[in-house]
């Protein structure tokens, strides 16, 4: 079948381009529409426009397209130089449209090559697509088309995370941050909790904490901390809840000058390196003096007392790495150097209290 | 002699699809991951070896993730390695700093301290001091002559934090054993290392700085070592390279080394991907056959951005490549078929071109000898490893780290059956005599040592 015919409508766009909408199997769309990538030729000349295929972006596609839920109500878009005509069209714009595709594809993919591509793998059913058709005049045209269709915005994270824990049925990279986008939320909302409107979300726009720093910290213990086992008790959600809230109520408690009116620039405590390096010092409290509760915590930390530069003076990271307060910034290394400093003190700590206690406890060092 | 496995998170998903090319449904890594110890129902090993370089942290980025390095340290090597069961408790787990990964630095960055802190956190058996690796190896000084000015700051810095070390691990005795490690420029400098380090108190030395070093040199620095430290004096090999080699060591009374060879070899090296004992007590490789990904392998990624390729057709070719030898494993398709397919399809991955455009090419036709010789052997067939039983032809194709890593445990197991089978093993080798599906004549031939233990 080389020629295809499609029940069209078209839209009144524009008096240069035509414009259509239709509905085709995914296995029609492979005959009239080709994937053009971007190349040189030897003299230099650019020919084609998208970019190759990214695997793992196919596979979450494919990934979902095989569920039998799945639907794709986004066009493939597909721009025509040639190989297309209209005819039988009516007032409402309702139409027919014909594809000569007897020498080759003549539609090129503008919008959709991944889809398409995740689409032609399924190999259990030929799901049917919205297919975009526009005509253009050239191909100059046409890539003028790639570049303004692809040039979108991206949603604002801080807003996809939010959206995150009322959506089901999302690839596992966006799941975890869904369970931990959930907690961060409730830590906000709740009124039981020590960080309640304290949270920097799309929606709370005052928060002064970061809220990818308290779902980094989620995320990390339900991946290799303690959350990970709570979280599988019956009320799991409850308990982690409890436990992060117990524990920056704890800081608080212990922190005070350094936690209340400040904001990140004021104080390290409520910066992202504070919130995320203390959230190890958490793991270490729970996992070596078994620590769940505020006062469990609060004892915990009591020995960092004296020994912070959460909003003046410097860290003594070691012989030679003292820095000002201020110079301990958000990324890794900081956070990492931060969180082994506080950690050696606090580990100490639980070590010199299970010496003193005359009944040593459970947990081993 | 110790055959020490170093790891760098060397786990494998047990449930991976290999013909969805998928892992298994909802597997969160690691977790649900297994370790060779896990996936063989054996360790193929008789320890392991975790550098502080590999866990990393604020000096050196290591390959644990954040929250893995921590964990690590909080719960424990042990607990963390999966060596907690009473099946592996009796094997020890070593620690180094790593030098490699920060031989450029002007000096370490890890204090003695600091690293008995960490070898006491994560519980370490046994640790090696803090060294600082000496490079421009010369075989032919004496004594301590010669050894830049550069070489010997080095050589003062491991001897001087080995001294700190002792004293910051004494704590530790009895549950801990710490190792002096020897970095120098000469067999002499080496052994001079050696004697100061045994001078400390150290019983357990370590031989750093052996990764550049031809065997021969290696063994004049143990010939060096061993004619100065008392017989009692246990010696480790660090990161010993030259693993093929081991059965020439003999004569050194080395007590352990650790490497990682067997099991990089099985997807950085060249030729040699796939090991089996040979008739004589040594190894036989193979190549593994190249079946990248066609959408995610780096080379062809270029190739298709400079848009010398199209991805569609790579896809195909792909497909057809996997059917080809798969159908040939089953007995349905012919050999020159086969390679034909294979061929068409690596040739643009292996050597960057498509392969009409070099029909010639000698290393097209090498790549083809060596397909060739890997599929008439069937190795895979003569091996009866937990990992060969369960993936068949699917453990000689080099593609992906679930089928190139378990290639590589495959080769551990081989690898610790060899070592266990020296001469200078042989008071212990007892339990490794076992043989194969004895109804099969092709696994007898390989009787005297296959790579599981227990079949």
């Amino acid at each position: 079948m080389t020629i295809l015919k499609f029940p069209a409508i078209r839209a009144k766009q524009s008096e240069t381009h035509t414009v259509l909408s239709f509905a085709a199997k995914a296995s029609d769309l492979k005959n009239f529409a080709v994937i053009e990538r971007v190349a040189r030729d030897e003299g230099g000349a650019l020919s084609g426009f998208q970019r190759p295929q990214i695997a793992g972006h196919i596979r979450e596609i494919r990934d979902y397209l095989e569920k039998p839920e799945a639907i794709l109500p986004n066009p493939i878009v597909v721009a025509f130089t040639t190989g297309i005509t209209i005819s039988e069209e009516a007032a409402d714009g309702r139409c027919m449209v014909e594809i000569d595709a007897m020498g080759g594809a003549p539609g090129l993919v503008v919008d959709g090559q991944q889809r398409l591509t995740a689409l032609s793998q399924v190999e259990e059913k030929d799901f049917q697509v919205f297919v975009s058709a526009i005509v253009c005049r050239d191909e100059e045209e046409l890539r003028r088309q790639f570049v303004l269709i692809n040039n979108t915005r991206p949603l604002p994270k801080s807003l996809i995370y939010e959206l995150l824990p009322t959506v089901r049925g999302l690839p596992r990279r966006l799941g975890d941050r869904s369970v931990a986008a959930d907690l961060a939320a409730r830590l906000n909302y709740d009124d039981g909790s020590s960080l309640k409107g304290k949270i920097y979300q799309h929606t709370n726009p005052t928060g002064i904490i970061r809220d990818t720093a308290i779902q980094r910290v989620v995320i990390n213990s339900m991946s290799d901390g303690v959350m990970r086992e709570l979280i599988r008790e019956p009320d799991g959600a409850d308990l982690s809840f409890a436990l992060v809230s117990d524990f920056y109520r704890a800081v608080q408690t212990v922190f005070l000058n350094e936690w209340e009116g400040h904001t990140p620039k004021t104080s390290r405590l409520v910066h992202g390196a504070g919130i995320m390096s203390l959230g190890y010092v958490m793991e270490v409290l729970a996992l070596l003096d078994g620590a769940r509760t505020v006062h469990d915590f609060s004892r915990g930390l009591a020995c960092l007392v004296g020994n912070t530069a959460w909003t003046s003076g410097e860290w003594n990271f070691g012989e030679n790495d003292r820095r000002h307060w201020k110079s301990v910034q958000n990324v890794n290394r900081d956070i990492v150097t931060l969180a082994q400093y506080l950690i050696g003190i606090v580990r100490a700590d639980v070590k010199r209290r299970r010496a003193d206690d005359v009944e040593p406890k459970q947990a081993s060092m | 002699m110790k055959f020490i496995f170093a790891d760098s998170l060397d786990h494998v998903d047990p449930g991976y699809d290999f013909l969805r090319d998928r892992y298994s449904e909802g597997r969160t890594p690691y977790w649900d991951d297994a370790y060779p110890h896990e996936i063989m129902g054996y360790a193929p090993y008789k320890g392991m070896l975790v550098s502080r370089g590999i866990v990393g942290g604020v000096a050196v980025g290591g390959k644990y993730t954040e929250a893995q390095a921590m964990r690590f340290r909080r719960v424990g090597a042990r607990e963390f390695l999966r060596l907690d069961k009473p099946e592996f408790e009796h094997l020890p787990i070593f620690g180094d700093c790593g030098a490699f990964t920060y031989h450029k630095e002007d000096k370490p960055p890890y204090t003695p301290e600091d690293t008995a802190e960490f070898y006491d956190d994560a519980r370490f058996t046994h640790g090696c001091s803090v060294d600082h690796i000496i490079f421009d190896f010369d075989e032919d000084l004496k004594g301590m002559e010669g050894g830049t000015q550069e070489a010997r700051r080095r050589f003062e810095i491991t001897l001087e934090n080995a001294s700190a070390f002792r004293s910051a691990t004494a704590h530790m005795s009895g549950r801990f054993t710490p190792m002096g490690v020897i970095q120098g420029w000469s067999p002499g400098s080496m052994a001079e290392g050696a004697r100061r380090l045994v001078a400390m108190g150290y019983d357990y030395l370590a031989l750093g700085g052996t990764v550049p070093l031809k065997a021969s040199q290696i063994k004049s620095c143990l010939a060096a070592i061993r004619d100065i430290v008392p017989a009692s004096t246990r010696i480790h090999i660090l990161g010993f390279a030259k693993a093929d080699e081991i059965d020439t060591f003999g004569s050194f009374n080395i007590t352990s080394f650790d490497t990682t060879s067997p099991l990089i070899r099985a997807f950085k090296d060249a030729k040699a991907n796939y090991y089996l004992p040979s008739k004589g007590g040594k190894l036989d490789y193979y190549t593994a056959i190249r079946v990248p990904q066609a959408l995610e392998n780096p080379k062809l990624m270029r190739l298709a951005k400079r848009g010398a390729l199209h991805q569609e057709t790579l896809v195909e070719m792909e497909k057809k490549a996997l059917s080809a030898l798969r159908a040939y494993d089953r007995g349905e398709a012919v050999l020159d078929e086969t390679l034909d397919t294979v061929i068409a399809y690596s040739t643009p991955a292996v050597t960057g071109s498509p392969v009409e455009e070099l029909p010639d090419a000698k290393a097209v036709k090498d790549l083809r000898e060596r397909y060739k010789r890997t599929l008439i052997d069937r190795p895979w067939k003569k091996c009866s490893c937990a990992i060969c039983s369960a993936l068949s032809i699917e453990v000689v194709l080099f593609r992906a780290s679930n089928r190139n890593k378990r290639r590589g445990i495959h080769n551990l197991g081989v690898y610790n059956a060899l070592v266990d089978q020296l001469p200078s093993n042989s008071d212990n080798n007892d339990h490794t005599q076992i043989s194969g599906n004895p109804s099969e004549t092709e696994r007898n031939a390989h009787r005297s040592f296959v790579c599981s233990e227990s079949v």
